[in-house]
């Protein structure tokens, strides 16, 4: 296989990524480099210590609190420079070679995402309309107040993120609590730290001088910003998800855990290609991926399904859009699957590693069949196209579809869908032919954001 | 059997103000004799004498062969406080305290301070931090370390020079150590917020000139807005020590936060009963850079895969002496890191600029979950 378009041999100029403040760019003593997948330095990441962090605090705390609507313009002109213009000197050109490169991710799926973060900042206006509950107001002018009303306020001033960076769509979220009058403080992931850098910047060129920082800092530092903030965003594994579980502020966004499931009213030979897209599109790194089919029927029918569908993954079309790691990484993953999926029947290719560059190598799709519907494999989730097969029978409830992010319920029963729809620990359902990874502005992710961040307060003038 | 007087021990004279002994060589030579010789050597080393690999008498003939020295650190752990005094320095020395190390290694080790020692060590370390302040009667506000740890007993000597009243609010570092060690971040939070709460209350209420303390009080200080106007008007001089500040944190308190004020660090251990005290001059690295008090207190800075030196401006880990006529604690290799700066002039060893904690990676393991 050839290097993914768009992955040049040649490394770009020498990035930092400073911390940024109300006070502008601040390039700390302490840093890390930054590195591609094989190894290659191309830059350097500020380390900022605790009390740079407090002090940013302070000032994000204190910054004024702008109009709503000059807010929602500010946000839309961001989106356009953030899109489109030269930002603190770097073009968008430039920024999708660093992010490409450095996340490892096809040219074309960085812009896609990168155009997906800007629709999403001009559509909030509509979006918020319709996050707002229907009986609150956002001004003290409304005349509903006259009558008494719930009046949309904040649950704090600041809020912090502990961003990821696997795809840079996790920084479509956050944005919109500039939207609702927060601060934000944005720690970003050493690994694509571009994105929320490019955002900052852009922000701040739109009018939130002060509304808005990157703090990059080591691990030892990155609690203050949680301790610092009212409120808090974590993305994170399982671990960050424990952590952070009995503290009400924060907001963990952890495994996705996200399913498809095929009933056997429908025939699964018609949604090959929806499937493989949940499993396969975004590099298979996003938590909204396929992790795990389940496929009504007896073990052969679910042998007969991983079978077709490794077919449809080997090909090329979907092939293109393969993640680029350190070799080391891909082989370490390619020993964790073996590691956990032991007794499950492989389909596919039994050499899932394959060196593209030295230092650099890819991963073919792992299909796996286990056939018990409440093996913990069917949980187990790894950033790039894997996916466990398990056969599955009404008789097991929906308890193997639950802690999921997402569920693609390919079926015409609607009574299962509802039992999906009314399961709390299932975030989101997609029922029909959708793939897992579908997203609109406006339909949440993981509930709305402005659940975490706003509560109705009962006001009368 | 030989009186101790038949050797002429007199380069072995601590001498505050000389500061350097012209053969360093020679002074280690009689060093041995000293330690080694049983009218004048400790217990403790008489007794490892014989578990040398080597004659201390007569393979040790300088600086360089010091090395050649086990790192027998570990064994302060269990010495008595008895075993540790030198013959040589008669039958009643004088004997300020015995410190304790924070026990960041395990049980805490033990050393003699002497009062000769100690008077000589605080007058070089007077004379080379020189503040300006000294008889002036300026309070000072000590939250430092007491009890076992030197730090406390240094602030008592420090506040005498100063001539004014000392305050003080205690710390226990083995407890933090404990509270880190158990995870207990909360707990740590409450303890150090409760160090910094009795700090506000002095420096509120006080007429304080001058703080000793450790880098996160400062930097707790420096999240209060209140507290900052305080020590901004009332406090001439700010000393750090005990613990490592990082060179960011250490720019945003000069030059930020307590501008005019100046914030000079000591990087000082317990197994080298002294400590090294910050060079005056602004380095162009903009790093804390510590001078220890050479030839009787001096470091290298090694690869600690080889025990070889790094090269100047590299990081290294940091090997510890002290050796004088009161302890001989050779080549001791500690748990920071530092990076490697030519000594002064006439000085042997290293200086270390940026001291930092030895990091500790883990192995890598894969992590479930995409997010």
């Amino acid at each position: 296989m050839s290097a993914p378009e768009g992955a040049p041999d040649r490394a770009p100029v020498f990035a930092h990524v400073d911390a940024i403040t109300e006070a502008g760019e601040y390039r700390a003593r302490a840093s890390k480099p930054l590195r591609l997948p094989d190894g290659r330095e191309i830059g350097a990441i500020s380390e900022v210590p605790r009390l740079y962090v407090t002090r940013a605090f302070a000032r994000l705390s204190a910054a004024p609190v702008l109009p709503y609507a000059t807010r929602l313009a500010m946000l839309a002109k961001a989106a356009d420079l953030f899109e489109n213009a030269v930002v603190e000197g770097q073009s968008i050109d430039d920024y999708l070679d660093l992010v490409s490169l450095c996340a490892g991710v096809p040219r074309a799926i960085a812009h896609a995402s990168i155009a997906a973060i800007a629709r999403i900042l001009r559509a909030l206006p509509d979006t918020l309309a319709q996050e707002i509950p229907r009986g609150a107001v956002t001004s003290i002018d409304d005349p509903r107040i006259r009558e008494g009303a719930a009046y949309w306020a904040r649950q704090g001033r600041t809020l912090a993120v502990h961003a990821s960076g696997n795809t840079p769509g996790v920084h479509g979220l956050w944005p919109s609590a500039l939207a609702l009058g927060y601060s934000v403080a944005v720690r970003p992931s050493s690994r694509e730290p571009f994105t929320p850098q490019r955002l900052v910047r852009a922000f701040r060129e739109a009018g939130f001088a002060s509304h808005v920082a990157l703090l990059p800092t080591g691990h030892d530092v990155a609690d203050a910003l949680i301790e610092q903030a009212d409120r808090a965003l974590v993305y994170g594994g399982q671990a960050v998800v424990d952590k952070y579980a009995a503290n009400p502020a924060v907001l963990t966004q952890g495994p996705g855990r996200s399913k498809t499931v095929v009933t056997d009213d429908v025939d699964w030979r018609e949604h090959l290609d929806t499937i493989a897209a949940s499993i396969a599109s975004l590099g298979g790194a996003a938590c909204t991926c396929t992790t795990a089919v389940l496929v009504e029927g007896d073990v052969a029918e679910a042998n007969a399904f991983a079978s077709a569908l490794a077919d449809r993954l080997a090909e090329s079309e979907v092939g293109k859009h393969r993640t680029e790691l350190p070799s080391a990484t891909a082989r370490q993953l390619a020993d964790h699957v073996e590691r956990v999926g032991a007794g499950t029947t492989s389909f596919g290719r039994d050499d899932i590693v394959e060196t593209v560059r030295p230092g650099t190598a890819v991963l073919h799709p792992v299909i796996r069949v286990t056939p018990d519907a409440k093996s913990p494999v069917l949980g187990v989730e790894l950033p790039f196209p894997c996916v466990w097969i398990a056969p599955f029978t009404r008789a097991d409830g929906i308890a193997p579809l639950t802690s999921s992010l997402v569920v693609a319920a390919i079926t015409e029963d609607m009574e299962f869908a509802q039992q999906l729809l009314d399961e709390p620990s299932i975030a989101n359902v997609h029922i029909g032919a959708h793939t897992t990874t579908w997203m609109k502005p406006g339909v949440p992710h993981d509930g709305y954001l402005s659940e975490h961040l706003m509560r109705t307060k009962g006001v009368i003038r | 059997m030989s009186d101790p007087g038949a050797h002429d021990w007199s380069i072995l004279d601590v001498d505050p103000l000389q500061q350097t002994v012209t053969d360093a060589d020679a002074y280690v030579r009689t060093l041995m004799q000293w330690h080694f010789g049983p009218e004048t050597g400790s217990p403790f080393w008489l007794k490892r004498k014989a578990t040398l690999d080597f004659d201390p008498l007569t393979d040790v003939k300088s600086v360089d062969d010091l090395a050649l020295f086990p790192n027998l650190i570990d064994d302060f752990r269990d010495t008595t406080a008895e075993e540790l005094v030198p013959r040589g320095l008669g039958d009643s020395p004088k004997i300020a305290a015995i410190f304790e190390s924070g026990g960041t290694t395990g049980r805490p080790k033990r050393f003699v301070m002497f009062e000769d020692w100690f008077t000589r060590y605080l007058a070089w370390a007077g004379r080379k931090a020189a503040s300006g302040l000294g008889g002036s009667g300026i309070n000072l506000l000590a939250t430092t370390p007491s009890g076992p740890h030197m730090i406390g007993e240094v602030t008592v000597r420090q506040s005498g020079a100063l001539g004014g009243k000392r305050f003080t609010i205690d710390i226990d570092p083995r407890w933090v150590k404990k509270l880190i060690e158990r995870g207990q971040a909360d707990e740590l939070r409450a303890y150090v917020d409760h160090l910094v709460d009795q700090t506000a209350d002095i420096l509120a209420t006080q007429d304080v000139g001058m703080i000793q303390t450790i880098p996160i009080l400062l930097t707790k200080i420096a999240e209060r807005p209140e507290l900052v106007e305080l020590v901004r008007s009332k406090v001439k001089r700010i000393a750090w020590g005990g613990a490592h500040m990082d060179p960011d944190t250490r720019a945003i308190l000069r030059e930020e936060v307590f501008p005019g004020i100046p914030i000079v660090g000591g990087y000082g251990s317990t197994t080298i009963l002294s400590v090294a005290v910050e060079r005056k001059e602004e380095q162009p690295s903009g790093l804390a850079t510590f001078d220890p008090f050479s030839p009787y207190v001096f470091f290298r800075v090694v690869d600690p895969d080889t025990g070889r030196p790094v090269a100047h401006g590299e990081r290294g880990q940091i090997v510890m002496n002290h050796i004088t006529k009161f302890a001989l604690i050779p080549n001791n290799l500690e748990r920071d890191t530092a990076i490697r700066v030519a000594a002064e002039d006439g000085h042997i060893g290293d200086a270390v600029a940026d001291v930092a904690p030895v990091q500790t990676f883990g192995g890598t393991s894969i992590t479930e979950g995409v997010y």
